[in-house]
């Protein structure tokens, strides 16, 4: 069946101390996951742990040191079994004027939010590639499209991330067709990141999660906005070629 | 010196018993045979190991060669000046671990008696092979056995049956097909298939296998020799050069990560491809070899034989249940007709479903006078929807025609550009006219069921290259004498497609590795000595 079991092995979700990596922690380990929890903060991870249960394991960690995210992951596979879904949620948003920035402190948010995806996708993808099998979801936003101001390196980040996960699709896709690797946007959150009025961060947990255990190939760098997929963009002239050449136009999906 | 440097450097040092170079069908197969057979084994293959999970097909739209060359694919485009015309495409061709066959169908079907042998009233092209078919039977019952074969006995055939499993049993559309085809007077058999049926298999047609189910030169071949412990592969390392004296090959010259490194052996054996292999040979000359290794005939890379294919789809009987994509019948009534050497005719393993005719079409546009015209390419889609419509559950077969050797067919080298693989090739009129009358015969051969031919001109099989280093006892017609040694070095053997006389009407592969497993019995025993 193209789902993901907990038979299937360990989940890793980045950022686990707080907001959104909490809510898909605590919606994974409540479906049966063993969950190990990435963060800087031990003591926000141990909260999470509180909250999910057993199957919790924190890892205090710094996702944008390349060693320490191999040599962790590696330990996971000996002593927890292999990584089966990665979870890339951890980010920082500065909220800073590019004229505060420094290169150093605007390359510090890039090795976060870029950097710590690579780290993490990189390690995860060596139990994933052995087995033909895994699924990787990157927490995306469309921050890059319009940067608002004071969003410089987050939105750059951001961006290139998901550029990174359409050129994983394309190493990767057509070889490992149990390897599933897509975007997802949660959503305006009810989180320190997010804004005050918004969602319940356990709502948009329920769809991550949901979309994170489908394993089906045609999912590989599929992009999903809560609970619904975001095809890319076609314009007039695309959709004149397709009704000429006689291509189906996609029907974007819903997780129901 | 990095601990690869050193690990390379370790294998540079030692004299291995032989070297191997390439793990393709015929590589795989004598490398495992030798190690087996206690022979301290060196593969060295020029493209990747892989990853044993992966599961890609072929695919020509991929055209960065790092890209290309990850996958196991050939890394660049053959050069081909077909008919005195250039064109340039990817070959299906494989470039890695288990070669080619990692992509292969896995139809591994022994050739009939007048492939190998002369008789009067089947008079063979060359006047045989130096090894004929009863000599060889043994090695195809071998070979069967290493690659799982399963199938069912042609009824046609009065020869010893090959030692076959049980084949799984045939899809409704098969069946229905199977006695269709009997009801025309064919004889209809399950074609034999070097595939295991393990359990959840998804019979990986033309596709990486990620599991030993599929049998081919990575899983039958190279995987059980380095299990031994008396096998080492060394992947992403190209051999560029044989050096030597005389006669006697000394070492090989090999680029591995931009380093060029020398590998020594007692004995040397080529399995590089039909295409590859004499590439090889030819940039080998030097004071020694002023024509290349073992060239002094000119010979090396003469003779060269693709087959032809006649794609042909083949309706069901209407009200036949759908079933997907199968490739499990074959047959051989029109083998050799009215005198004629045709081949075999069998299923594809594909369904006329859009994506495959939009796949075919853009290929027949490649090598068209239109191929320069890019925007034509999606056009194809149009032609293909409707042929989809059209075709429903149309089952494709082909007709694989029996190519004659010609020396003026050769693969071509440049010494400026040594790693160019160009190949120069003329239809023959007699070609055409033979595949004129295998058209005929296949269209009278299924009167009665709705069939279709999908080629108008005619199609070579660049994925069966063979004979051009061909064996014989005279060395003055040939390269390699009937145990694939080189008549000129006497250290150097050739166990890939080269080594055939003529390219026989049926897929190489069971023949390669049946010759392989020959050859590899001749080494042991001389090294037993």
């Amino acid at each position: 069946m193209n789902r993901l079991t907990p038979k299937d092995g360990i989940a890793i979700v980045t950022g686990a101390g707080s907001g959104l990596g909490r809510a898909l922690a605590i919606e994974l380990t409540s479906q049966g996951f063993g969950v190990v929890g990435f963060g800087r903060r031990s003591a926000a991870l141990e909260e999470t742990h509180a909250a999910a249960g057993a199957l919790f394991h924190a890892r205090p960690l710094d996702i944008s040191d390349a060693g320490a995210v191999t040599q962790t992951i590696t330990e996971i596979d000996a002593d927890l079994g292999p990584v089966a879904l990665l979870i890339n949620n951890a980010a920082i948003y500065p909220h800073r004027d590019f004229l505060d920035e420094t290169p150093d402190s605007f390359m510090d948010s890039v090795a976060i939010n870029l950097g710590g995806m690579v780290n993490c996708t990189h390690a995860a993808l060596h139990a994933m590639v052995a087995r033909g099998r895994g699924r990787i979801v990157n927490v995306a936003t469309f921050a890059d499209i319009a940067p608002l101001p004071t969003s410089s390196a987050y939105a750059v980040s951001k961006g290139a991330a998901r550029v990174l996960t359409r050129a994983l699709v394309a190493d990767l896709g057509d070889r490992f067709p149990g390897i599933v690797i897509g975007d997802w946007m949660p959503g305006m959150l009810r989180t320190g990141m997010g804004i005050p009025d918004g969602l319940d961060p356990a709502t948009s947990a329920r769809w991550g999660v949901e979309l994170a255990l489908r394993l089906d190939p045609d999912l590989n760098g599929a992009v999903f906005e809560q609970a619904h997929e975001v095809l890319a963009p076609r314009g007039l002239k695309g959709r004149i070629k397709d009704l000429v050449l006689m291509r189906k136009p996609a029907k974007p999906r819903h997780l129901g | 010196m990095t601990d690869l440097d050193a690990d390379n450097a370790a294998l540079s040092a030692q004299i291995w018993d032989v070297i191997v170079i390439g793990t393709g069908i015929g590589g795989g197969t004598i490398g495992r045979a030798l190690a087996e057979g206690g022979q301290r084994v060196l593969f060295l293959e020029k493209g990747p190991r892989g990853h044993r999970a992966e599961a890609q097909g072929l695919n020509d739209a991929i055209f960065v060669p790092q890209a290309r060359s990850v996958r196991g694919y050939w890394p660049d485009p053959l050069h081909a000046r077909l008919n005195g015309r250039h064109s340039a495409f990817y070959a299906p061709l494989g470039s890695g671990v288990g070669g080619s066959s990692v992509f292969y169908a896995a139809t591994l079907e022994r050739p009939e008696r007048h492939d190998l042998d002369h008789s009067p009233d089947r008079p063979h092209p060359t006047g045989g092979w130096p090894v004929g078919f009863d000599a060889m039977l043994p090695w195809y019952a071998r070979a069967a056995q290493m690659y799982q074969l399963s199938g069912s006995a042609d009824p046609l055939s009065a020869e010893p049956e090959m030692p076959l499993r049980a084949p799984p049993p045939l899809s409704s559309t098969d069946a229905a097909l199977k006695s269709a085809f009997e009801s025309s007077g064919l004889h209809p058999y399950n074609l034999h298939a070097a595939i295991a049926h393990l359990p959840g298999c998804a019979s990986c047609l033309g596709r990486k296998c990620p599991r030993a189910c599929k049998m081919d030169g990575r899983s039958a071949g190279v995987d059980p020799a380095l299990a031994t412990g008396r096998a080492t592969l060394l992947d992403r390392c190209e051999v560029t050069r044989l050096l030597g004296t005389d006669r006697n090959v000394i070492g090989v010259e090999a680029q591995k990560n931009g380093k060029t490194l020398t590998f020594r052996a007692r004995r040397y054996v080529l399995a590089g491809g039909a295409l590859g292999s004499p590439r090889l040979l030819l940039a080998s000359a030097s004071t020694a070899w002023p024509q290349g290794a073992g060239n002094g005939t000119g010979l090396v890379g003469r003779n060269l034989m693709f087959h032809m294919n006649e794609m042909l789809a083949v309706w069901p009987p209407r009200g036949t249940p759908v079933s997907g994509p199968s490739k499990a019948l074959s047959l051989r009534d029109l083998y050799h007709r009215d005198g004629q050497r045709f081949g075999t005719v069998q299923a594809m393993g594909i369904d006329a479903a859009y994506g495959e005719i939009v796949f075919y079409l853009n290929n027949m546009l490649e090598r068209s006078a239109l191929r320069s015209w890019r925007f034509l390419r999606p056009l194809t889609r149009v032609p293909a929807a409707i042929a989809a419509q059209l075709f429903g559950q149309a089952k494709i077969f082909v007709g694989l025609l029996e190519d004659l050797p010609y020396p003026g067919n050769r693969v071509v080298h440049d010494p400026a550009d040594p790693g160019k693989l160009a190949i120069d090739y003329t239809f023959q009129p007699e070609l055409l006219t033979r595949r004129r009358a295998f058209r005929r015969a296949i269209r009278a051969a299924f009167r009665g069921n709705r069939m279709t031919f999908l080629g108008l001109t005619p199609e070579l099989n660049f994925g069966h290259p063979c004979g051009t280093l061909r064996f014989g006892s005279d060395p003055t017609t040939s390269v390699l004498t009937p145990d694939c040694r080189s008549h000129e070095i006497d250290n150097l053997y050739v166990v890939d497609a080269s080594f055939m006389p003529t390219s026989m009407g049926v897929n190489p592969s069971l023949t390669i590795a049946a010759n392989a497993l020959r050859v590899a019995d001749s080494l042991l025993k001389e090294a037993a000595i």
